[in-house]
């Protein structure tokens, strides 16, 4: 292991160790409930930070995982919720509302809890399949690939709101019941939930640090910076693509579980163009091609934002505040916050040659070991 | 009979439009290859600079159109020399900035005149309605076709007679060869913003009376402008124009005969389908690249 690998994982640590410390020193339930937000939001970016920054794939369509994955979360929920907001033999509230008289097929299996945890990430990780595989086979890229992505998330979001019946529409499914696992009920508004949503936040930022320095994750990169090049070497990129599109989608889905219990609703709102394309944001701020940046990045701006829109001065215009700083950041740190720190890194600890570079370095390394044993 | 008329003179309504916003955005993306997110914005900022224009200085419609053209033009000729000029190697960096400068202009207008619907006036001239082989039709409708298939032909001329058209299209086909034969392409790409700017300005202030002004009015547009300039390609005027009947025509026809929502699912899988199959586009010339 490298220095700078060491040095890495190290900051992951002490960062995610901060967080989890957060709730022995605050015991309101309203503020850390917010904090728990912030940190769902920073899985999210973290997960677009995967296959935006690590295999080039611009995905402002990172929602619809999302929302998938909150929508699972809050139709087990909802079976879960005391029959008085049901109707009878526990049929949900809005179903009752739109005359529906039996629970639709698709909802049977969400009595189980696993089931739906399951599926939280199951059904975000087959859309991406599907869709990546469509993407990728036909070698679309660059534009055309958020093109594509923005259109299936209106898709998505357009045939929730449409369901009314089944889904609740433009309310969603609310008056759910708290989360009961492993004995343990997570109440939104409690450390519980707090906890619950740190220690994912962990897991999550250690497992997809753990697929970049893995050897496919050199392959996205290397795909990510020259991918003609890496597909004359013989690898299948559109394999790996959306390999990378993937678990950036079930990590996605995982969060918009989360936040779910966080937020004791699910919306169609979770899934909408204005949502994606803020995820793209958090990410371009904090730093595309970092995970802890990016989700720092989520982190900090919805922080600012819940700060901001809440002091009188700052109510309207933080906004505009806002879309300058994008520009800014756009145009003067296209690596975000955290290509600052790390250029900042570069000048004190020198690059050492031998270690897996994050740049150009990892597609010359591929090309090295490849053309080694070629003709 | 008169029922399938009706039908196609509305779509020919909203084809117009949709032509004026999306020309706008094919010739900026034809030419410099920017994705611009803030092209809704231009739409938005030509509407209320309409409305200002009738609210303060009591100007109609019809005689301020040059002025608004030539307002919006110089926002998107500052926009260009401010922020785009900086991005042309990262392409994809232009969605995000032009999206940052979107939502700066949405809430800089919420801010300066309030985020209440405003209303524009119809020209009187062109209140009343007239009859097409027995089909009522607003005037002012017919004269939102005529306008924009003269303005599409004016940039028809501009971009194929005139020497700064040959220079456009010779910077969209190499940049860099074009600037070697002395074609000062960064002045190019200025006036090209600005053309396109001030295009969807335009489309702005004629739509500003049929539907009401707000801050977000833009969002819509540029969505729809958008899936016009895939289908129809870039480069390709024609191809622009194709695509937006056949865009007017089937909006029309579809929220006409069925669910509004499942017709928008519709174009938009067949759009996700189109680009996967096709990403040059149904109309776009064969190029040897």
């Amino acid at each position: 292991m490298s220095k700078r690998t060491a040095l890495q994982i190290a900051t992951y640590g002490i960062v995610c160790l901060a967080i989890l410390l957060v709730p022995s020193f605050m015991d309101d339930a309203f503020i850390l409930n917010k904090y728990a937000r912030y940190l769902v939001l920073g899985i999210l970016a973290m997960a677009l930070s995967l296959s935006w920054g690590y295999a080039g794939i611009l995905n402002l369509g990172q929602a619809a995982s999302f929302g998938l994955g909150s929508y699972c979360m809050a139709m087990a929920l909802k079976l879960r919720t005391v029959p008085v907001h049901t109707g009878k033999s526990g049929l949900p509230d809005f179903m009752v509302w739109n005359n529906v008289e039996t629970l639709p097929w698709f909802w049977e299996p969400f009595y189980s809890l696993t089931f739906a945890i399951f599926a939280g990430v199951a059904v975000p990780v087959a859309f991406a399949m599907l869709l990546g595989s469509f993407i990728f086979r036909g070698r679309v890229t660059g534009v055309y690939v958020a093109i594509i992505t923005l259109a299936a998330l209106v898709v998505v979001n357009l045939l929730i709101i449409d369901q009314q019946r089944y889904s609740g529409g433009f309310n969603g499914i609310t008056d759910l019941a708290q989360l009961e696992l492993f004995g343990l009920t997570f109440d939104a508004y409690s450390s519980s939930s707090y906890y619950l949503i740190a220690i994912s936040l962990t897991v999550s930022l250690f497992f997809a640090l753990a697929v970049t320095k893995s050897k496919a994750g050199l392959i996205l990169q290397a795909i990510r910076d020259h991918e003609e090049r890496v597909r004359y070497f013989g690898y299948d990129v559109a394999r790996f693509k959306t390999f990378a599109f993937a678990v950036s989608a079930g990590i996605a889905g995982f969060a918009g579980m989360l936040y779910t219990i966080v937020m004791e609703f699910a919306s169609p709102t979770f899934l909408d163009v204005p949502l994606s394309l803020s995820v793209v944001i958090w990410c371009a701020v904090g730093g595309r091609q970092s995970l802890l940046g990016a989700a720092l990045g989520a982190i900090i701006v919805t922080g600012m934002q819940g700060a901001l829109s809440e002091s009188e001065i700052f109510l309207e215009s933080w906004t505009l505040i806002m879309g300058f700083a994008f520009v800014m950041i756009v145009l003067f740190l296209p690596k975000g916050l955290a290509g600052a720190v790390e250029s900042l890194v570069d000048r004190i600890l020198p690059k050492d040659r031998t270690a897996p570079g994050k740049s150009k370095a990892a597609a010359d390394q591929c090309g090295a070991k490849n053309s080694a044993g070629g003709p | 009979m008169e029922t399938i008329l009706a039908q196609i003179l509305t779509g020919l309504s909203i084809a117009s439009i949709l032509l004026l916003v999306a020309l706008g955005l094919a010739i900026i993306y034809g030419t410099t290859g920017v994705i611009n997110l803030a092209h809704g914005e231009f739409v938005m900022i030509g509407a209320y600079t309409a409305w200002a224009l009738q609210t303060y200085v009591g100007v109609g419609l019809i005689e301020s159109l040059v002025v608004i053209f030539f307002t919006v033009a110089l926002f998107g000729w500052i926009i260009e020399k401010t922020v785009i000029r900086h991005l042309y190697r990262r392409p994809l960096d232009t969605i995000l900035a032009t999206w940052g400068i979107g939502v700066m202009a949405q809430q800089a207008i919420r801010l300066a005149v309030g985020g209440e619907l405003r209303y524009v006036q119809m020209p009187s001239a062109m209140s009343s309605s007239v009859s097409i082989l027995g089909i009522e039709i607003s005037a002012f409708r017919l004269f939102i076709l005529a306008l924009s298939a003269v303005i599409f032909g004016f940039t028809w001329y501009l971009m194929y007679r005139t020497s700064i058209g040959m220079k456009l299209r010779a910077i969209s086909q190499d940049r860099e060869i074009a600037s070697c034969f002395g074609i000062q392409s960064k002045r190019i790409y200025g006036l090209t913003f600005a053309y396109g700017a001030g295009l969807a300005g335009l489309a702005g202030a004629l739509v500003s009376p049929l539907k009401s002004v707000s801050p977000e009015m833009g969002t819509t547009y540029v969505v729809d402008a958008f899936m016009v300039v895939v289908l129809g390609g870039v480069e390709s005027l024609i191809g622009t124009v194709a695509s937006s009947v056949i865009l007017g025509e089937l909006t029309g026809f579809l929220a006409f005969y069925s669910n509004d929502t499942l017709a928008k699912v519709l174009v938009f899988l067949a759009i996700v389908v189109l680009i996967r199959f096709r990403p040059q586009g149904l109309f776009a010339a064969k190029v040897r690249s």
